[in-house]
């Protein structure tokens, strides 16, 4: 197992360098320049200059390219030049916000997904099992930031519950700020939820072994939970992983609709204004993440499937 | 050119007094309190708090709560007034100006505000990286007789001075930053102004509480104001619906209508220097020929235009001068619409069948985008094809200043009351932007705006500026659209009324029950 493990983490390292070439090369491609956006549309031209020199903006492309890997061997992401401070810092208030977003959303996910997907499977032509798959077409048509504004508009205006957006200072207030956003994030992933697994444990109660407990004349409750649920969570574990990768790119747009100060609002203001430190740190971390859920993923579904381990 | 986004809302008065009828007073309903918590979001976070760092408003104006500088702009945006400067006069030879403190300012930190601080802070704006450096680029030396007296001297006569010293760069910090850093000191900066710096959690808010030392007494009247971001402008109303928040700065155009139906919440609009306009590339053919640039002005319905992305919340713009200022020239009119004229003018000129061009809008601008629709519609009625093409706002900006486009629209503000800086910025070649972009020269327009510069009459000036006006006027290297100014919707609120430049005047704000 341990082995394995390994194995996979040596993998993990190409794809992380892929990250950080392409955004990179992406990035210096791109038209526009940053010490002109910086500077502000009155700067003399000789300002941008010599901005641009202090920033090694003059220097070949691939001088820059080393002198940034080589940067980032020692552990240093930069200086954003838009917040004028040490991107390590910004990470560390923005990333945490992004982290506890992801993992909320994925918890929200699965309390909203399992019984949707456990009901529509054991009633596959009940109209509870209608009542989901309407649900699932109308949630999944519905681009993510209506579902947020829709959200606001009635949990945080008409009723009243939650804030209509922001980050507050206390920490009750900042775990009641992140409930919408949250759950925003988490009925984009809830169809595709949902569909797997029901899915998956149709699948499960038609297989010998359902047949073979219940022949034994064991209830109905454990069945569903200790076999077909167990055996569809496997499938579950890889959705949710898949999505989880997928939830952080959901961050981007979610966090600038809820006015949440993540990772994903720090790299939609890195991009407009050409902070290509602050970019490409931001992919880097996004990077990171996602080759960790897929890690745990790997790892939760060969703990769950020995099968897998063997493969 | 403070803003760096296209303003969501377009509110736009012909004059300054029309402008103040038409506009909010700032008072909301209810009773004044003392005391309490603003809460204003924005669609943008500062980005630095030391004054010679930043260049956008959401920083600037934060910086304008927390320092004082030696004059500020009035309320209408022509003049300045004392603030840590109670009196000022330029010597019989025009090469000095001689600034007299006030003596009971002090820092938040206890230490008197002296001539040493002064000095020390202009000295900052002044260096290279500084990017306001050019405003104080004229001062050759800075005395300090006496503690509580600061002589600048200048390279040439400079009536701007005086405004100059309002500018936000130009804020007062103490000598040496107190024995800090700039990267320690802008981390938790010092002032003189009504608040003070309370703290920062970066993406999120940043809070100023009231300066109880500060020497303007009886002011302010809140214990503090907290700054959020919020980039939607949706979410802003809404969260200012739930009374989330007072203050939405730049409310969106298509919401205006719905808020002012709200019996609760305030829409204003203030006076501001702002002005939209749409710049031709003079660099390259077939824009080289005034005939075409004629045409094409005369082509595009500003009406139209107004009507539909501002929702009718506008003024069509005459000269490139707001009316904000007093160099504003009231005798040039807006280009009226006129399709067969502008086919006349398209006739006379080495295209007279038309051709086919490209206009630049930023990505993330719907307004932008509208307006590049439309124009591509009138210019298609005098045989002129417009391909629309989307850069992202950096990009588009370092195209522009490349000169590398055809068309593209922009916005400019100035910074300053003295019309001297925006003359230079949109009206000669070497003031920043190659007169908006579109590298149209004219030897004239220089020495006209250092005419302007150097003369203490203000008749004199005004003639000056009148001229540069008109030469814009005839030549048209850019096409002024719109006199826009600022938008804000609130809650209760009373004595929010933001200048021309853009100060908040927070320490007059108070909240009401």
């Amino acid at each position: 197992m341990l082995r394995w493990f390994a194995r996979r983490l040596l993998l993990a390292i190409p794809v992380v360098w892929g990250v950080v070439t392409i955004s990179f090369f992406m990035m210096h491609l791109a038209p526009g320049d940053p010490a002109r956006t910086a500077l502000g549309e009155k700067a003399s031209d000789a300002s941008v200059a010599a901005l641009r020199h202090q920033w090694g903006l003059d220097q070949s492309m691939p001088l820059q390219y080393l002198n940034y890997l080589k940067q980032l061997v020692h552990g240093d992401l930069g200086t954003s030049v838009y917040y004028h401070a040490p991107i390590t810092s910004l990470m560390a208030q923005r990333l945490p916000v992004t982290i506890i977003l992801v993992v909320l959303s994925a918890i929200l996910t699965m309390l909203i997904a399992v019984p949707l997907a456990s009901r529509s499977a054991t009633h596959p032509n009940g109209l509870a099992a209608v009542a989901v798959r309407l649900f699932n077409a109308v949630v999944q048509g519905a681009p993510t930031f209506f579902i947020g504004a829709m959200l606001i508009l009635f949990l945080g205006v008409r009723i009243a519950i939650f804030p209509a957006g922001g980050y507050p200072a206390d920490i009750g207030g900042r775990a009641w700020a992140l409930v919408l956003p949250a759950l925003t994030i988490a009925l984009g992933t809830v169809p595709i939820m949902v569909r797997g697994l029901r899915a998956a444990m149709i699948e499960s109660y038609g297989s010998e072994y359902v047949a073979f407990a219940r022949s034994k004349g064991l209830p109905e409750r454990p069945i569903r939970y200790g076999y077909v649920l167990r055996n569809a969570g496997i499938s579950g574990v890889s959705i949710l992983g898949i999505q989880v990768g997928a939830l952080a790119s959901g961050a981007l747009v979610i966090e600038q609709v809820f006015a949440i100060p993540g990772m994903g609002s720090m790299l939609m203001t890195g991009i407009l204004n050409r902070d290509y430190a602050l970019v490409q740190a931001c992919t880097l971390v996004f990077g990171l993440l996602v080759v960790v859920v897929y890690l745990g993923t790997d790892l939760a579904y060969a703990r769950l499937d020995p099968r897998a381990r063997l493969s | 050119m403070k803003r760096l986004k296209t303003l969501c809302g377009a509110v736009v008065l012909a004059s300054t007094v029309v402008l103040t009828a038409c506009g909010g007073s700032g008072t909301g309903s209810g009773v004044a309190q003392s005391g309490g918590d603003l809460v204003m979001a924005r669609a943008d976070e500062a980005t630095s708090l030391l004054p010679s760092v930043p260049t956008d408003n959401a920083s600037i104006w934060v910086i304008e709560e927390i320092y004082d500088t030696l004059t500020v702009p009035d309320q209408s945006g022509k003049s300045v007034r004392p603030s840590l400067a109670t009196s000022w006069t330029q010597s019989s030879d025009k090469l000095s100006w001689t600034f007299h403190l006030r003596k009971d300012a002090k820092f938040t930190n206890g230490k008197t505000v002296t001539s040493a601080d002064v000095k020390f802070s202009i000295e900052q704006n002044q260096k290279s990286d500084a990017p306001f450096s050019f405003i104080d680029t004229v001062v050759t030396a800075i005395d300090t007789p006496d503690p509580a007296t600061v002589v600048f001297h200048t390279k040439k006569p400079w009536s701007p001075l005086p405004a100059d010293m309002a500018l936000y760069a130009n804020s007062i910090v103490p000598n040496n930053y107190g024995g800090k850093s700039a990267t320690e000191f802008a981390a938790h900066p010092i002032g003189s102004g009504p608040f003070k710096f309370a703290s920062w959690s970066k993406g999120s808010s940043l809070k100023i509480v009231k300066n109880t030392k500060y020497w303007r007494k009886g002011t302010p009247h809140l214990d503090s104001v907290t700054f959020t971001t919020v980039p939607d402008s949706n979410t802003r109303a809404t969260q200012l619906a739930s009374n989330q928040i007072q203050i939405n700065e730049y409310p969106s155009n298509s919401s205006i209508k719905t808020l002012k139906a709200q019996p609760n919440l305030t829409v204003s609009m203030f006076p501001s220097s702002e002005i939209d306009y749409m710049s031709m590339n003079v660099r390259r053919a077939p824009f080289n020929d005034v005939n075409v640039r004629k045409a094409i002005s005369l082509a595009i319905d500003k009406k139209a235009i107004l009507e539909a992305v501002y929702y009718g919340h506008g003024t069509l713009a005459g000269g490139f001068l707001s009316p904000t200022t007093w160099a504003h020239n009231e005798s040039i009119k807006p280009v009226p619409h006129d399709v067969a004229a502008a086919k006349a003018a398209l006739a006379k000129s080495s295209h007279p069948h038309g051709f086919t061009t490209t206009i630049m809008v930023g990505s993330g601008s719907q307004d932008s985008s509208s307006e590049a629709q439309l124009v591509q519609g009138d210019l298609a009625k005098i045989g002129i094809k417009v391909k629309i093409k989307t850069l992202d706002p950096s990009a588009l900006s370092t195209a522009k200043h490349a000169g590398n486009y055809d068309m593209a629209f922009g916005l400019y503000t100035t910074d300053i009351v003295d019309p001297d800086e925006i003359a230079r910025f949109a009206g000669t070649y070497d003031g920043g932007s190659n007169t908006l972009y579109s590298g149209y020269k004219n030897s004239k327009m220089d020495s006209l705006a250092a005419t302007a510069s150097s003369s203490s009459q203000q008749s004199e000036r005004k003639a000056a500026y009148d001229q540069m006006q008109q030469i814009i006027a005839d030549n048209v290297p850019y096409v002024p659209l719109f006199y826009v100014p600022g938008i804000y919707s609130y809650g209760k609120v009373k004595g929010f009324h933001p200048a021309a430049t853009g100060n908040y005047f927070l320490e007059k704000v108070q909240l009401t029950k």
